[in-house]
């Protein structure tokens, strides 16, 4: 009953960490033919077909999907299918605590002054009350940014993420001039900690490592998102703001208290709005409105 | 004189016994322990059980963020709750005291225990204790999941090992999402081990109206859980989010009204813009 | 009468060919143009090197003067369809000797132009991305074809008058340097005077005169629609697209002007650009100045009526906020007033009109900054969390060389062809002259 009992599990939590049995048939496992210098360590490792092989400690190199460049941008590209991610942003919870703004910045590589999500304060028109309203990329379902991306870097997936390739990106922020909710950032100079990424394959699903002259957005985390974890500004709220959620289940879940709802009816039971529908851009981002008896 | 000293050390003793004097659990409960494993699904379980019901007075653990009132409630990721053993914990949690409620009327032995598997999680040292299971009477549950169509309910039938009905088992019906379970409902089985849930028939499922229906079934120290595909709504389509051919639309997908007047426009200048081209050295002809 | 005609012909051939070599004056002048080219292209490296950075542009204005330059430089080269084609096609003979001008003009510019948009690239390097992954549903895309064709439609337009005058330069110019006669032989594609020859010239000529009108409105209105396409309140209007041409034709009649008298002076072509020239640009410049006023109006009072809640911010902003002296200025010290005195007759001699035709030039350039800039200053959503910076947009020294390195390479280009060729078309203004010693 301990956690450690469990041999045979721990087996295979150990090989899955090494990502040989875990990942399937996108990664074969490397053996490397030749070692500099040999070491009496031994290993066990499962191959791909179930047999369990032992090898020098040396030879063994870790191969994981997340290493191969093509296949992240094909996956990248392509989304998730039957999912279409949504984001409810509850309003009266807010405290501008920008625990969001702080994990997101540090998870796609950014500067202070760049911001995925930004949390602006607001003044409402009619009482003057002012709030916070956390705005990240809308995700818009007629995305103007798309549209005039002359060269396909910006683009929408078939789950309603849209993302940026900036392997392709030419820099000529079209879309951040066509964006009218000011969702998207640019790579003035070198990004931050340039050197210390350098190495790093680019997953365009994180948008990292960033590359100076190219644009850069929210991608609603979409590399959490494919493993099932909740975007990381929406698990870094204490203050549970953020529900995300796929919209074809009609389910959405709380960053903070991981309590899952129905979409559909927090959206009417709390009179959700988008911001600017008159521009018809069609966000897949709900807010909230402000409310004084639940804050 | 005297008497006003009497007072006051009578009203000293009052809020020493409220608030000063340390809370300590019997001991027959101290060394209790949970025989559940204290996984990641009952740690999520924990953390949301935790917000609902903890973190108005204890905050966010490691966040120092507890309300302000006294006795403090202190924050629970700090080692004057970690050092306690989980026996204590989960006595206190149970019986409460002063402006600690009692949480044994609401929850039931498993949700304090995944309580508790929460608040440890914070604590990098922890090791859970071995349950002694000696002598200890494990229920075995068997679920039976069907639905029945005319009133739109999830039927779950509890069952022990012998295949008789299992009256009084607490039973939690769960719908699977991409992110999280959507809690359908929490019940207890009548005397024929039967419990009902309801399943709104609006709710989408998967393309052939498939749902993975979770139930989570305890019984004192005995539980099960079951994942279920069952046919239980409608079948949805799905549309992909970038069908049809759009101006926001990949270049493959470019709709078709702008290929032609684009190709057309392009091909009557440039094969006007050829035509001069090709024709200017006819002028040497023409010498 | 046969004999002044001879006469006549020779004295055309003479003053026009004589500004066709290198001079030393010529020579300094071309040093003096590399030389700031040179500094400027320090910058850009620079710029290479370190991003664009070194621009003082930001997340929240992120175009900043390279596109508002890159507008001016579409708008000046319109020029050459609206005077070659436009008033040719009409029938008006006083446009003959400033014809290769224009054309000069609308080469030079709309060539730059293509280069300025690679300057305001994050990524240069990766231009043929554009090339390999180019979607035809963004308005660059539409921008980089229609540019490219004008472009060469232009040069066409340049080139197939030029035929009879480079056949007649290869026969008289013998003293200019060996590859420059190469270059004579190769492009006069063995012209020798034959009427024939003359037709198929003529007729090339009407075809790509017609082919221009097209490509030359196409070329500033998907310019104007990289802003139109777009949200912004102050950018999101229909009237851009002949907003931005007529505006186009003002800055070009303009630079037409001061070519001219800059030519004039310098290639002593006082009996071919006469005042009557200047006179009739002048009124040219008026008629297009009004035109440009009237959308002008449209396009402020409008917006300004209604006050919708986007656009108020705008217009407040450069009606009588922080952006109104210049945007005053613009419209009334560098289109109003101009365009008024150029009424006055006296005001339409050479120099008067090349002041004026300076002034409307350098306004026409601000006014590009200030469709360009402002708007984004005011996004629909606050600016926050940002340097206190990123809502007022300057221009820094790097941006400012990098943007005035077009304009040196347009006068170098300008150089180059009016060096090479003569600036008035040789053969043209002996048919005119013929015509009025018949007349």
């Amino acid at each position: 009953m301990e956690k450690n009992s469990h041999s045979g599990v721990s087996r295979r939590k150990f090989l899955q960490k090494l990502g040989v049995a875990g990942i399937g048939a996108t990664s074969p496992l490397f053996i490397s033919s030749c070692s500099g210098e040999s070491s009496r360590k031994k290993m066990k490792v499962l191959t791909l077909d179930n047999k369990l092989i032992e090898v020098d400690a040396t030879e063994l190199k870790i191969a994981k999907a997340s290493n191969d460049k093509s296949y992240l941008q094909q996956e990248g590209r392509e989304g998730i299918k039957g999912k279409k991610f949504v984001m409810v942003i509850d309003l009266s919870k807010c405290r501008n605590e920008r625990k969001c703004m702080k994990a997101c910045q540090s998870a796609h590589q950014l500067k202070p002054e760049q911001h995925h999500i930004n949390v602006l304060e607001m003044e409402d028109e009619i009482s003057g009350i002012s709030y916070f309203m956390p705005k990240p990329c809308q995700h818009c379902n007629n995305p103007p940014c798309v549209s005039v991306c002359p060269v396909d870097a910006t683009f929408k997936r078939q789950d309603g993420i849209v993302l940026i390739d900036n392997e392709r990106c030419i820099g000529c922020r079209f879309c951040i001039a066509a964006c009218p909710y000011s969702a998207r950032s640019f790579n003035w100079t070198d990004p931050r900690d340039a050197d210390k990424y350098k190495d790093v394959v680019y997953n365009v699903e994180l948008n990292v490592p960033q590359k100076k002259g190219t644009v850069t957005k929210c991608a609603f985390s979409a590399d959490r998102v494919r493993e099932g974890k909740l975007p990381y500004c929406v698990s870094a709220c204490p203050n549970g703001v953020y529900y995300f959620g796929d919209a074809n289940e009609d389910l959405v879940t709380n960053g903070t208290t991981k309590e899952t709802v129905r979409l559909s009816k927090l959206l009417f039971d709390n009179s959700a709005y988008v911001l600017m529908p008159e521009l018809g851009t069609k966000p897949s981002v709900y807010y909230l409105p402000v409310r004084t008896n639940n804050s | 004189m005297p008497k006003f000293i009497y007072i006051i050390f009578g009203l000293m003793t009052c809020f020493w016994s409220a608030f000063a004097q340390e809370w300590k659990a019997p001991e027959e409960e101290k060394e209790n322990v949970s025989i559940r494993l204290f996984d990641n699904e009952i740690e999520t379980e924990g953390g949301v059980l935790f917000m609902n019901s903890c973190k108005s007075c204890h905050g966010s653990p490691t966040q120092e963020d507890f309300s302000l009132m006294l006795p403090s409630p202190g924050d629970l990721a700090s080692a004057k709750v970690q050092n306690q053993t989980d026996g204590e914990l989960f006595y206190k949690i149970r019986a409460g005291k002063g402006a600690m409620p009692k949480f044994g009327d609401a929850l039931d032995q498993n949700e304090i225990w995944s309580l508790i598997a929460y608040v440890r999680s914070f604590n990098e040292s922890y090791k859970q204790p071995e349950p002694n299971l000696e002598g200890v009477v494990i229920p075995n549950i068997t679920l039976n999941l069907s639905f029945d169509d005319n009133v739109d309910k999830l039927v779950v039938k509890t069952l022990d090992e012998n295949g008789n009905p299992m009256p009084d088992v607490t039973v939690k019906a769960f719908v699977k999402g991409h992110f999280g379970n959507y809690l359908l409902g929490k019940s207890r089985c009548n005397e024929l081990g039967i419990a009902y849930f309801d399943i709104d028939s609006k709710m989408p499922g998967d393309e052939e109206g498939n749902m993975d229906i979770i139930v989570k079934a305890s019984k004192g120290f005995g539980s099960a859980k079951v994942t279920q595909k069952m046919r239980v709504v409608d079948a949805v389509s799905f549309k992909s989010a970038i069908e049809g051919r759009h101006l926001w639309s990949v270049s493959k997908r470019a709709p078709y009204w702008l290929i032609v007047t684009f190709l057309s426009s392009l091909i009557g200048i440039w094969g006007t813009i050829i035509y001069v081209i090709v024709g200017l050295p006819k002028i040497k002809k023409q010498s | 009468m046969m004999d002044s005609a001879e006469k006549s012909f020779k004295k055309v051939e003479r003053d026009l060919l004589a500004s066709v070599n290198w001079g030393v004056k010529s020579k300094v002048w071309m040093g003096f143009l590399l030389l700031l080219l040179v500094v400027c292209l320090f910058y850009y490296v620079k710029q290479l090197r370190n991003g664009l950075g070194v621009t003082g542009l930001n997340d929240i204005v992120s175009w900043g003067v390279y596109i508002s330059n890159f507008v001016f430089f579409v708008a000046a080269s319109l020029i050459g369809m609206l005077i070659s084609s436009v008033l040719g096609l009409i029938g008006f003979k006083w446009i003959t000797p400033i014809l290769r001008i224009a054309e000069i003009i609308a080469v030079s510019f709309a060539m730059v132009a293509g280069l300025i948009i690679i300057t305001d690239m994050g990524r240069p390097e990766r231009l043929l991305n554009v090339f390999i992954f180019g979607r035809i549903q963004s308005p660059i895309i539409w921008d980089i074809v229609v540019v490219m064709t004008y472009v060469v439609i232009s040069l066409l337009l340049l080139y197939v008058p030029l035929i009879p005058d480079i056949a007649l330069c290869k026969d008289k110019k013998k003293g200019v340097p060996a590859f420059q006669r190469w270059i004579y032989k190769v492009l006069s594609l063995g012209f020798t005077y034959k009427p024939n020859q003359f037709k198929l010239v003529e007729k090339y000529i009407r075809i790509l005169a017609v082919l221009i009108i097209p490509v030359a409105l196409a070329i500033h209105t998907v310019t104007s629609w990289l802003f139109a396409m777009t949200l912004r309140a102050g950018w999101d209007t229909s009237i851009f697209g002949p907003y931005f041409v007529s505006g186009a034709f003002v800055a070009g009649c303009a630079a037409v002007i001061i070519a001219m008298y800059f030519f004039r002076k310098s290639y002593n072509l006082q009996d071919y650009i006469t005042d009557s020239h200047f006179n009739k640009m002048g009124k040219l410049l008026v008629m297009v100045a009004l035109i440009y006023v009237y959308f002008n109006i449209n396009e402020l009072l409008v917006a300004a009526y209604k006050l919708k809640s986007g656009e108020a911010e705008h217009l407040q902003s450069i009606l009588w906020g922080h952006g109104s002296p210049m945007f005053w200025l613009v419209q009334i010290g560098g289109l109003v007033i101009p365009f008024v005195l150029l009424i006055i007759p006296k005001m339409r001699k050479p120099l008067p009109s090349l002041i004026i035709s300076i002034v409307i030039l350098v306004a026409a350039w601000y006014k590009r900054y200030v469709i360009v800039i402002p708007v984004q200053e005011h996004p629909f959503l606050p600016v926050q969390n940002v340097p206190d910076y990123y809502s007022h947009y300057t221009p820094t020294l790097p941006e400012i060389a990098i943007t005035i390195a077009p304009f040196i390479l347009v006068l170098i280009i300008m150089t180059v062809l009016s060096k090479v060729f003569p600036v008035v078309s040789v053969w043209e203004a002996k048919e005119s002259s013929v015509e009025e010693q018949n007349r």
